[in-house]
């Protein structure tokens, strides 16, 4: 018969006679522990060991085993001291002869009473004259313990685990014995499998590799993962979700973080006192504070609209307006700006319809931090343009594009937006638990946001918090875990890639 | 957006809908837009208002849509008013600041506390939004008995005065107070006009309304005691001063509405300027006009002209048809209560709540266009995906830091002549001292991160590509807005070697030539640091970082990184 090496290791140490553990089939074959285990497994199903269990009880000292086996046990030391003082003396005098203190004490006295050492009564300790405390089974025991001797019985046993003076331990011991046929194959002789551990550029280049036997790993055994770099959680969402938009047909848009307010809100139809211009507690820039130049056909254009309104029979606002406020700066509080900008004609010319455009772009806002709220975050801006667009057009976008993230039966919620009218907050469907979370806002654009760009089509836009489509589709609870410097890495490092 | 207390016992009062339980009402007003956020202590809805529908900040309004939405009624509404027996007289002395004036007499008023309380509400839901928190309108409630007018002439009406006087010029027993106090310690010395003040900064002369009797009220700020409105109050002056005529006149018609659905009558004031006279409350309707091309286009349905002026009816407008066929259109009359509408596609708006636009079949826009990303952003994709081959962990960092992060923890000042010191960008109301700049430079995020990471495994190797911004005159906007590419090696060996490999493999796959002339730079250690030169040109640093700035972040390995312009790998 042919085995391997290891296998030929145990099956010659291993007995017919004897079950042996496997404990000492490694020392006898000289071989790593799960190596002999592997073998003897392989062994047992070629049917040439049988491998048999048993659950074996150690008895170790307890470190105050190990001093009352060093010294004496409480109780007997306090007899020997009685004894030393006459067979009978007073309890106080006996424990300081005795040498004991503290819980010791207790111990003494309710051991010297059980065990018929004596008696105590009124102050007075007396010992029993014909107790034996040389062969006191504990004393027996505990000394057998420290010399590494096993005990049989298991009364004395369970007496000192129940005064804390001995740890018993449950092992399983695995034992192997030859089987009939393990004797035989034993008995005809058996030759070594020569087998490779590595495989070396050597072996390829001789040829040498045609010979060989490869040493069969344990391949469940368990490896060190490797650390590998991975794009953010949060980027991968926001490449889905431009992968999305550009398959739909959206050209993406670029433009700055900090723009003047003109196009961030007076291009908006935002009347300059409303109080959302300050309820989105925009953050105003102090150092620069305006911008240089803005186009001054525009800034009129949009001036009129805010005074005058737009069209034949329309109304402007009641509310101050200037261009020194138009030419604040102020980071983005959302990238609709780069929407103005382009529909402006001032970022890549002019537009002809139709177009589509989009930004997965940071946006700022002077909010609270808080588990679903940031201070900036990536805002998804959409926008189609065309001649002819109603607002079933617009829902039709959205049930498509919310659809490739798993969210359907939208639903739209009539909603106000300064700058576009007929407006709605959009809902979904969570995809895991089911309830109704408002996952977007839209509308058509107004005229008096239109006209004085010089658009005379119809344009739809809607916009998104990333982070919220994340959440969603993710499942996160808290947005700081993932966006900004105060992020885990550890949580980078396992977030589930999603595609 | 603003929230209201509605009581929902008036609301049913109110409907004329007593058989409705409070679940029915709250599904009847979230179709309406008005959603439930919570109940009072005294089991009032919360409802949350969109910003537009002004006249719905009160339950008598609430109540009024609710009626329309019914069908239970139909149609624009107006009011009936008696003639004005009492007149606003302008004075000349009126604070150039505060000019206008407008107001309203109530009779026959049976109010209760709930009325009281509601009224109370409106008035201070309308000071917070369409009057700007009182600066640009404010409304002043008077028992109208308690006046005594003044005329001009003999036989002629009551009236009541506005003028500008000296913030010491008269004195006055206002609201929530025991002592007669001028306006100007008012401002002082009494809490509700603390809060006001402000709004009176740079006035020479402060706004006051007489009648015969002296001062009794103090636009913006508080009313005089005299004439404090309780539920015996039966008849009320209303008066409301501001900045904007329109404004505090809309203002004034929403709450004479509101009265006047609690059964009371409104009578005019005539408004005196010295060069003209108003009469107020104006409840003129305002006309739009809308072709019905335009409606079926912008909701992409098909009705006809009397489905149209239904729809316009169940919405509280009134139609009339003009036109046949391709010219046909509407002439829409508007409320005066509605504030929101500006423009005919209003209009079609409340034609599309009314017809209800969860009707609507979506359907995909018949649109051919050619999507695409910007060059930019395949730019910066391209390299995040070199970094990540690399064995970097992509990291997204915030572009708002603390000014101290973004220099002094990184041993750099904004003067030095070293990547990453300029002037930022600076916010005017930072959130919080962390954030009060947009960083000049990457690398500090990347160290905030290993900061905040010295429990999880080493080795740590971050890189951001992202957004940096500095103060920069040549810009039109001033600030010039750059991406950078930032990577740091945090391990017990890390080398300069072991950076310079990564970023020689990066140039590599960008094609640009890699050079590192030494330089100096207070964040890396002298001798270690060399500038990042691209196909010749300055782009960057690399370096190990200097220990102080380790310690500083509380770390315990060497750090080796650099950043550069991501322009550079074009």
């Amino acid at each position: 018969m042919k085995l391997p090496d290891a296998q030929r290791a145990v099956l010659e140490a291993a007995s017919a006679n004897e079950a042996r553990s496997i404990d000492r089939l490694t020392a006898e074959a000289d071989l790593p522990d799960p190596t002999v285990v592997g073998a003897t497994f392989t062994l047992e199903e070629e049917g040439l060991v049988t491998l048999t269990e048993r659950v074996e009880t150690d008895a170790t000292l307890t470190e105050e085993g190990r001093e009352y086996a060093d010294t004496e046990l409480p109780e007997l030391a306090l007899h020997e001291a009685v004894v030393a003082a006459g067979g009978e003396t007073d309890l106080g005098s006996a424990i300081d002869e005795a040498g004991l203190n503290g819980p010791q004490v207790d111990i003494a006295l309710s051991n010297f009473s059980r065990k018929g050492y004596g008696t105590i009564d009124s102050g007075q300790i007396s010992a029993a004259p014909d107790a034996n405390p040389t062969d006191d089974p504990e004393r027996l025991a505990l000394a057998a313990l420290a010399d590494g001797e096993p005990i049989d019985d298991e009364s004395v046993l369970d007496g000192l685990a129940g005064r804390n003076l001995v740890a018993r331990e449950e092992t399983t011991v695995r034992e192997v014995t030859l089987t009939d046929d393990g004797v035989t194959a034993l008995m005809e002789g058996i030759e070594t499998t020569d087998t490779v551990g590595a495989l070396t550029p050597e072996m390829l280049t001789t040829g040498e590799w045609r010979d060989a036997d490869f040493a069969a790993y344990n391949v469940e055994a368990d490896a060190e993962r490797a650390q590998a770099g991975r794009l953010h959680p949060l980027r991968r969402t926001a490449e889905r979700v431009t992968d999305v938009l550009v398959g739909m047909g959206f050209e993406e848009m670029d433009g700055p973080h900090a723009d003047a307010e003109f196009w961030i809100n007076d291009c908006l139809f935002m009347p300059q006192d409303h109080p959302a211009r300050t309820h989105w507690d925009q953050f105003t820039l102090a150092d620069p504070d305006a911008i240089d130049d803005l186009p001054d056909e525009l800034v009129a254009g949009v001036e009129h609209a805010h005074r005058e309104g737009v069209g034949p029979d329309g109304d402007g606002y009641h509310s101050p307006w200037s261009a020194d406020v138009a030419r604040r700066l102020s980071l983005r509080g959302h990238t609709t700006s780069l929407s103005a900008r382009h529909l402006a004609g001032v970022a890549t010319g002019e537009l002809e319809p139709p177009q589509r455009l989009f930004s997965v772009e940071k946006v700022y806002r002077n909010d609270t931090l808080d588990a679903t709220h940031l201070l900036e975050f990536f805002q998804i801006e959409g926008l189609v343009m065309a001649e002819d667009l109603s607002v079933r057009d617009l829902m039709g976008t959205f049930t498509e594009f919310y659809a490739q993230f798993g969210i359907t039966d939208l639903e739209f919620k009539p909603t106000y937006n300064p700058y576009t009218e007929p407006s709605f907050e959009l809902f979904g469907e969570h995809p895991t638990t089911g309830e109704l979370v408002e996952i977007g806002n839209s509308g058509l654009f107004r005229p008096e946001m239109l006209d004085p760009l010089g658009v005379d089509c119809d344009v739809m836009a809607w916009g998104l918090a990333l982070e919220r489509l994340l959440m969603l589709t993710h499942g996160f609870e808290d947005i700081r875990d993932v966006h900004g410097t105060l992020v885990d890495l550890d949580f980078l490092r396992n977030a589930e890639v999603v595609y | 957006m603003p929230v209201v207390d509605v009581d929902p016992d008036e609301l049913r009062r109110f409907t004329g809908h007593g058989e409705k339980g409070d679940d029915e009402l709250l599904d009847d007003l979230f179709e309406l837009g008005l959603e439930f956020e919570g109940e009072t202590e005294d089991g009032l809805f919360q409802l949350e208002f969109e910003a537009d529908r002004l006249d719905r900040l009160s339950v008598e309004g609430v109540a009024r849509s609710l009626r329309y939405q019914y069908g239970d009624d139909s149609g624009v509404y107006v009011p009936s008013t008696n003639d004005a027996d009492w007149t606003i007289e302008v004075d000349e002395s009126v604070p150039d600041e505060r000019p206008y004036v407008t107001g309203a007499v109530i009779r026959g008023l049976d109010l209760d506390a709930a009325g009281l309380d509601s009224l109370i509400q409106l008035q201070e839901k309308l000071h917070a939004t369409m009057g700007r928190g009182r600066a640009k309108g404010a409304i002043g409630i008077h028992d109208l008995t308690m006046l005594k007018g003044r005329s001009r002439v003999e036989g002629g009406e009551n009236s009541i005065s506005y003028r500008g006087i000296d913030p010491d010029g008269e004195s006055f027993v206002p609201l929530d107070s025991n002592d007669e106090l001028t306006p100007a310690e008012v401002l002082t010395d009494h809490p509700i006009g603390e809060t006001y003040a402000p709004l009176l900064d740079g006035y020479e002369r402060y706004p006051a309304i007489y009648d015969d009797l002296g001062l009794f009220s103090f636009p913006p700020v508080i009313n005089g005691r005299r004439t404090e409105v309780n539920t015996g109050s039966r008849e009320l002056f209303v008066e409301l001063t501001g900045t904007d005529q329109w404004t505090i006149d809309r203002m004034c018609t929403i709450i004479c509405y509101a009265l006047d659905a609690r059964g009371a009558t409104i009578e005019r004031v005539s408004v005196e300027y010295p060069d003209r006279t108003l009469d107020r409350p104006d409840f003129e309707t305002d006309e739009k006009t809308v072709t019905h091309r335009r409606i079926e286009r912008a909701l992409g349905i098909d009705v006809d002209e009397r489905e149209v002026i239904d729809l316009l009816e169940r919405a509280g407008l009134d139609a009339e048809s003009d036109g046949e066929a391709d010219a046909l259109s509407y002439r829409v009359s508007i409320p005066p209560y509605r504030t929101d509408v500006l423009h005919p596609v209003d209009v079609i708006d409340d034609i599309g709540r009314a017809y209800g636009f969860n009707r609507l079949e979506p359907e995909y826009p018949d649109v051919s266009t050619v999507g695409g990303r910007h060059e930019r952003s395949r730019h910066e994709r391209a390299i995040r995906e070199t970094l990540v081959g690399l064995g970097f962990e992509d990291l997204l960092n915030f572009h708002l830091i603390g000014e101290s992060v973004n220099f002094d923890r990184m041993g750099l000042s904004p003067a030095d002549d070293a990547l990453g010191a300029a002037e930022p960008a600076t916010i005017a109301e930072p959130y919080s001292r962390d954030y009060e700049t947009v960083r000049t430079w990457a690398l500090p995020s990347l160290l905030m991160v290993l900061e905040n990471n010295t429990h999880r495994r080493y080795p740590q190797e971050l890189a951001e590509v992202g957004l940096a911004a500095h103060v920069d005159s040549d810009e039109n906007t001033n600030v010039a807005e750059e991406r950078r590419v930032a990577g740091v090696l945090a391990r017990t060996d890390a080398s300069y070697e072991d950076v310079k490999g990564r970023l020689a493999s990066l140039a590599r796959a960008f094609d640009v030539e890699l050079a590192t002339p030494a330089t100096d730079h207070p964040s890396f250690i002298e001798g270690r640091v060399a500038s990042v030169v691209l196909d010749g040109e300055h782009a960057g640093v690399v370096g190990e970082l200097h220990p102080e700035t380790l310690v500083e972040h509380g770390l315990e390995v060497p750090v080796v990184g650099f950043e550069l312009r991501a322009d550079a790998l074009r």
